[in-house]
């Protein structure tokens, strides 16, 4: 079967999900950074009580706080998320993470199940994971950093 | 008696894809994903003008370059791991000091797949484009190849 055939018939939850930074609306700037940095992770997940994300945070908003003149880390982060982050049902084909991810411009998708309860992340690396996995022969076996093709042969 | 010629190749089978992406993918070159423009920062920049580059731009992968050359890039990524929340201490260093140093980056000569390779072995997402003199091409950044992905699979 061609990578279109299986991205429209393999459902979001055959990707890699990753364990994303759960935080809540109270938390402030300053928690959520901490958090990111120790789990090494581009973005945080704002859910509510109720196990439901409500927002997403992500490091270009912090570089966007860091760029201002006197940044304030105390705010609580509902003040700068973003609300209307994109989510996709687990049980949803994988061509959705990638129409979600060209429709708003972003790198990271919320998964829930069908109750709209946070049950993963998942995104660019994950479906640049599941390319390579399908074309091992292409994707893994290229030439990258600083071996160079040789520009000039000389002789044979 | 001189022997008969014989075409060494007579008997190459061009390779067969089983996909059209993975025909592009193979023998594409990276300069069909979209690679510019790319913003080029000298290492001496302080981190708070980088942050305010990247800010203003709305972009999240500087280069640094020197004396034409690749040296080092500097991402929302570095910003989150290497300045968090640590603006007013760190803010006048030099970028350089908080920089991802010599980076993966790929050849404008190699495979489209060569860039969805670095993703999915090494992590980092944006890959600068160089030529084989060292100097820059441009970038492909992780809503680059979204696009390019989207494109090839028709899911417009």
């Amino acid at each position: 079967m061609g990578l279109q055939e299986n991205l429209n018939a393999e459902t979001v939850r055959s990707l890699p999900l990753r364990n994303p930074v759960t935080v809540s609306l109270e938390s402030t700037h300053n928690e959520v950074v901490e958090q990111m940095q120790s789990r090494r992770l581009g973005c945080a997940v704002v859910i509510a009580t109720d196990g439901k994300p409500v927002g997403m945070f992500t490091e270009s908003q912090l570089v966007r706080l860091l760029a201002e003149n006197h940044p304030n880390f105390d705010l609580s982060v509902s003040e700068l998320m973003e609300s209307d982050w994109p989510t996709v049902d687990q049980d949803a084909p994988i061509v959705e993470v990638l129409k979600l991810m060209r429709k708003h411009d972003v790198r990271f998708i919320i998964v829930v199940d069908h109750e709209g309860i946070l049950v993963g992340l998942t995104g660019q690396r994950g479906i640049l994971e599941y390319i390579a996995d399908h074309f091992p022969e292409q994707v893994m076996v290229q030439r990258i950093g600083g071996t160079p093709h040789l520009g000039n042969r000389e002789g044979a | 008696m001189i022997e008969e010629f014989r075409d060494p190749l007579e008997n190459y089978d061009p390779k067969e894809y089983c996909d059209p992406i993975e025909r592009t993918l193979a023998e594409e070159s990276v300069l069909t994903i979209q690679h510019r423009p790319y913003t080029a920062i000298s290492p001496e920049t302080s981190v708070k003008d980088a942050l305010r580059t990247l800010s203003a731009l709305d972009i999240s992968c500087l280069m640094i370059e020197e004396g034409g050359e690749l040296v080092g890039v500097f991402s929302e990524r570095d910003a989150l791991l290497k300045i968090g929340t640590d603006i007013d201490s760190k803010g006048d260093n030099p970028v350089s000091d908080y920089m991802t140093a010599n980076p993966i980056y790929v050849h404008d000569t190699s495979a489209s797949a060569s860039a969805l390779c670095v993703t999915a072995v090494s992590g980092y997402r944006h890959v600068p484009v160089v030529n084989l003199d060292g100097h820059i091409q441009g970038i492909v950044s992780p809503q680059r190849v979204t696009e390019f992905l989207t494109n090839q699979l028709s899911l417009n």
